[in-house]
C-alpha cells in the first residue's frame, strides 16, 4: 500500500465520457513529489504544445500532494494546471480551503480532464464512483449559488465543490475557479479553461483517510513545524490581519501600488488598511484546512458579507485604481468571488484604462462612454459587468491588458503592466529587487508566488551571510545576490506547491527547509526521499517548465519588466529614486541556473 | 463535557485532524469524533461533538452496548455492538456515526482531549463538572430520519442563526 498518497490518478475524458482510474506509481511520485510538480510533469509528458488553449486538446489537471489532508499544518492546497488561456504559456493556480484534502480522502492524487463536454456538466466524484452529470440548470449561476445548489441536489452539505461562475462560462480569459466559495484559483485563467470544456464544477466527497508510513515520526516533524509557526515574530499580525497587513506595510516601504504604480504611497492608507478592515468589518477569523494561523476573515458591511479579501484584491480595488473606499473594495471582493473573476487582472485592466485617460491617450469615446477617472466606482462596477458578460468594450477587456493595449495602441502598450501576458501583482518591484527578478523570470508571467523572496524584506543580515554568503541579500534595495536568493526561494516555492502547503507559511514565514521536508516526505510516504532527491526533483521540474514555455514560444526578451519599473524612478517615500536593473539580474539568474545566454536549460 | 464556543471557531478542522490522528494515526473527516459543520454561505462554522445530553438518546441501544462513563462520555462495547445503526439514528445532532465498522463518538481521549490543544482559536474547552445537563429535545424533533451529516448541518444552522444575530447587532452598533 502506498502511504501518504491518495493512491490513484483519475482520468475523465469529457468528449467521450470515458472514465479511467490508474494506480499511482511510487517511482513516478519520487520524481515529481506531487501537487504542482506532478501537474507540470504531466503537461510536459502529455500536452501537445502548439494548441489553442481553448480547444479540447488542452488538458485540465487538479493535483494534490503526499501530505495534503494530513496532520501537517496548512496542508490544504491543490493546484489546477493547463495551458493558460490568458497567457498561452504554462498556466497554474493554487487555492486552499478544503477541496484539496477531500480529493485525497476520495483516494486520488491527480484528476485529469481532457476533451470537451457537449453541454454544460459537472463531474461528481465519491471515492470510486465517478459520474458526469448535467449542469444545464446551473448555467449562468454564480459560484455561491452553484455550490449551494449542488450540495442541495445531492443532499450533502459536506461535499467539496470547485466551481466557476458566469465569467468562466463566458470564457473571460482571467476567470477563476473557486472552492468553498471564497478560496480562489485566480491567476492564469483556469476558470476559463473549465468553461472551455463545458465543465461547471468538480464535486468531491471522500470517505477515506490519509495514512502515514511512520505516524510517530511524522507527528514529531509536524510538531517542529507547528513550533516554528507559533513562535514566528509575524504570527500575531498574520493571525489578526492575514495578507491585508501588507497595505500599511508596503505603504511604509513606499511600494504600495497607487494610481496604477505611478506612486508608492497613499496618504489615505489608513482608510483602506488591514487594521481598519479588522477593526470595523471583521466578525471572526476563518481558516483553511488544518491551519493554526487562521489568517482569513469573515466580514459584514452594511451592503454585503463574505470571506476575505486577500491583500491583492484589496489593493487592486482600492489604491491601485485610485480609490480610498474600503466598503467598495469589500463589495467588489464578494462580487468578483461570486462571478468568478480574478481581481488582480480585472484591477490591472481598469488601472491601465484610468492611466491612459489621465495621460490623454484615450477618452470616454474610446471606452463606450465610460468615464475612467481614478476611483470612479460607477465606472468600475459597469466595466466589471461588461467584462463578465463579454459585452461592448468589456469583450476586449475580458482578454486581458496585453491584448487590450495591443488592440487600442497609441503607445498605451507602455502602460500595460504585465510580463508574458500575466498582470503584475500589487507590489512595486522598484523597492523589492528580488521580487522584480521573480516577476521577470516566473514561469507563469509576472508573479511573486513562483519565488516569493520575502527574505529580502526581513533584515536578517547574519542569516543572509550564513545562507547565501552575502549580507546584501537581506537588503531589499540592493541588487547583489538577488539571483542567488531567487534561485533558492524558487525551489522552496515549488516545494510548498508540491506538498500543497500554504505559501504564506512555508515560504513567506520561511518555516520549511529542504531537509525537514525530505524527512517529512519519507515519514509520510515511506518512499526514499532525501534532501538530494527532493532538490533534484525540484530542479528538474523548473527546467522542464522552462523547456515547455520555450516550446510555447517565450523568448529571453520576455524575461523582463514593464518599462515603468526599469526606467521611471519612484518619486517619494522609502524607495525613492529606485528602479530595477532587471537585465543584469536576469543574466545572473541564467548563469546560476546553468542556463545559456538565451535562458535555455542545458541539462 | 467539551464546551464549544462557535463564535471563536474559524472552521479550519484542526480539531478533526488531531482527533482522528490520535485515535488511529490517520487523518480524515469521518475518522474524527468531532466534526466541524461549515455553512459557507452564512459564514458559520460549528464543531459538532457529543454534548453528553440529558436525554442520552443513544443509550437506548437495542444491544445495550452503550453506557456512560464517570466522565460523562459515551462508551461503546465492541463485543456487544452489532452495528445495527440505532445509535446513529437516535442521536439528534449526528455526534455518533458508524465508520469502518465502529460507532465513532467522543471519548474525551481518556480525559485529555487532543482537540483542545489543536485549536489555536481557543474554541474548545473541557469542564468535567458539566454532564448530562444539556437538553437536545428540540433538535430531536427537527432531525428525525436525517443522516448524521444532515443532522449536524441542521444543528449548525440553529447555532448559526444565533451567532449571526449577534454579529449583525455588533456591526450595527459599530457603524
Amino acid at each position: 500500500m502506498l502511504n501518504g498518497y491518495g493512491g490513484h490518478i483519475l482520468r475523465v475524458d469529457l468528449s467521450s465520457g470515458r472514465i479511467n482510474r490508474e494506480k499511482t506509481d511510487p517511482k513516478y511520485m519520487l520524481d515529481v513529489i506531487g501537487g504542482r510538480g506532478m501537474n507540470s510533469r504531466r503537461l510536459f509528458d502529455e500536452l501537445k504544445r502548439d494548441i489553442d488553449p481553448l480547444l479540447e486538446e488542452n488538458m485540465l489537471l487538479i493535483g494534490v500532494g503526499p501530505v495534503t489532508g494530513s496532520l501537517f499544518s496548512t496542508s490544504a492546497y491543490m493546484t489546477i494546471s493547463g495551458k493558460s488561456p490568458m497567457t498561452g504559456i504554462l498556466g497554474d493556480s493554487a487555492a486552499g480551503g478544503f477541496f484539496g484534502p477531500e480529493i485525497k480522502y476520495a483516494g486520488y492524487d491527480q484528476l485529469i480532464f481532457t476533451g470537451k463536454a457537449q453541454t454544460l456538466c459537472y463531474v461528481y466524484i465519491c471515492d470510486d464512483h465517478v459520474e458526469i452529470r448535467d449542469a444545464g440548470h446551473l448555467k449562468g449561476w454564480d459560484i455561491f449559488e452553484t455550490t449551494a445548489a449542488i450540495r442541495k441536489e445531492l443532499s450533502d452539505n459536506s461535499l467539496q465543490v470547485a466551481a466557476i461562475g458566469p465569467a468562466g462560462e463566458n470564457l473571460v480569459r482571467f476567470a477563476t475557479v473557486a472552492c468553498n466559495n471564497s478560496r480562489m484559483c485566480g491567476r492564469t485563467g483556469m476558470g476559463c479553461l473549465f468553461g472551455s470544456k463545458n465543465l461547471k464544477a468538480v464535486v468531491v466527497k471522500g470517505t477515506g483517510m490519509v495514512t502515514a508510513a511512520d505516524p510517530l515520526k511524522f507527528m514529531e516533524l509536524c510538531k517542529i513545524i507547528d513550533q516554528r509557526i507559533m513562535s514566528h515574530p509575524e504570527f500575531q499580525d498574520r493571525h489578526d490581519m492575514g495578507s491585508t497587513l501588507l497595505m500599511k506595510a508596503l505603504n511604509g516601504l513606499g511600494i504600495l501600488p497607487v494610481n496604477h504604480f505611478q506612486k508608492g504611497m497613499a496618504d489615505y492608507v489608513d482608510k483602506i488598511s488591514g487594521q481598519t478592515l479588522a477593526k470595523q468589518y471583521k466578525v471572526k477569523n476563518k481558516g483553511c484546512f488544518n491551519c493554526n494561523i487562521n489568517c482569513s476573515r469573515y466580514y459584514i458591511t452594511p451592503e454585503v458579507e463574505s470571506e476575505g479579501p486577500e491583500y491583492e484584491t484589496l489593493c487592486s480595488f482600492s489604491s491601485r485604481i485610485g480609490s480610498d473606499n474600503l466598503e467598495f473594495a469589500l463589495k467588489m471582493n464578494q462580487y468578483l468571488n461570486r462571478m468568478g473573476l480574478d481581481s488582480l487582472s480585472t484591477g490591472e485592466t481598469i488601472g491601465w484604462a484610468m492611466e491612459c485617460v489621465e495621460k490623454g491617450i484615450f477618452d470616454k469615446t474610446d471606452f463606450d462612454g465610460l468615464d475612467f477617472t481614478w476611483g470612479n466606482i460607477k465606472t468600475i462596477q459597469k466595466i466589471v459587468d461588461l467584462i463578465i458578460k463579454q459585452e461592448g468594450i468589456g469583450a476586449e477587456f475580458a482578454k486581458g491588458t496585453r491584448h487590450l493595449a495591443a488592440l487600442m495602441g497609441k503607445g498605451s502598450e507602455k502602460y500595460a503592466l504585465h510580463v508574458k501576458g500575466l498582470d503584475v501583482i500589487c507590489g512595486d518591484p522598484r523597492g523589492i529587487k528580488a521580487f522584480g527578478l521573480t516577476y521577470a523570470i516566473a514561469s507563469r508571467g509576472a508573479d511573486h508566488l513562483r519565488a516569493e523572496p520575502f527574505f529580502e524584506l526581513t533584515n536578517r543580515f547574519d542569516e543572509a551571510e550564513k545562507r547565501f554568503g552575502m549580507r546584501d541579500v537581506a537588503d531589499r534595495l540592493s541588487n547583489n545576490g538577488k539571483a542567488v536568493l531567487v534561485e533558492f526561494t524558487e525551489r522552496q516555492a515549488l516545494l510548498t506547491d508540491c506538498l500543497t502547503m500554504c505559501k504564506n507559511v512555508g515560504l513567506s514565514m520561511d518555516v520549511l527547509d529542504f531537509e525537514l521536508a525530505a524527512d517529512l516526505l519519507k515519514a509520510g510516504t515511506g518512499l526514499k526521499f532525501t534532501e538530494d532527491t527532493v532538490n533534484k526533483s525540484l530542479r528538474t521540474t523548473i527546467n522542464n517548465d522552462r523547456w515547455m514555455n520555450i516550446d510555447f514560444g517565450i523568448t529571453p526578451e520576455q524575461d523582463t519588466l514593464p518599462y515603468r519599473f526599469t526606467h521611471e524612478p519612484l518619486l517619494e517615500g522609502e524607495s525613492k529614486g529606485q528602479v530595477v536593473p532587471v537585465h543584469d539580474m536576469v543574466k545572473d539568474y541564467y548563469k546560476i541556473k546553468g542556463w545559456d545566454e538565451n535562458g535555455v536549460p542545458q541539462e | 463535557m467539551l464546551i464549544i464556543d462557535s463564535y471563536k471557531c474559524s472552521g479550519c478542522r484542526r480539531c478533526e485532524t488531531h482527533c482522528s490522528f490520535f485515535h488511529s494515526g490517520k487523518t480524515g473527516h469521518l475518522g474524527a469524533r468531532i466534526k466541524v459543520e461549515k455553512i459557507e454561505i452564512l459564514g458559520v462554522d460549528v464543531p459538532v461533538v457529543c454534548h453528553q445530553c440529558r436525554e442520552h438518546y443513544c443509550t437506548r441501544c437495542p444491544q445495550n452496548a452503550i453506557s456512560i462513563t464517570d466522565r460523562g462520555s459515551i462508551e461503546v462495547s465492541p463485543t456487544l455492538c452489532d452495528l445495527c445503526g440505532a445509535c446513529e439514528a437516535l442521536c439528534p445532532i449526528g455526534a455518533i456515526e458508524i465508520y469502518n465498522g465502529i460507532p465513532y463518538v467522543c471519548d474525551l481521549c481518556g480525559g485529555n482531549p487532543r482537540c483542545i490543544d489543536a485549536c489555536e482559536m481557543g474554541a474548545i474547552s473541557l469542564d468535567l463538572s458539566i454532564k448530562q445537563t444539556v437538553s437536545l429535545e428540540d433538535m430531536k424533533k427537527k432531525t428525525k430520519k436525517m443522516s448524521p451529516s444532515q443532522k449536524r448541518c441542521a444543528y449548525a444552522e440553529k447555532i448559526g442563526q444565533k451567532m449571526r444575530e449577534t454579529w449583525l447587532k455588533d456591526r450595527r452598533e459599530s457603524c
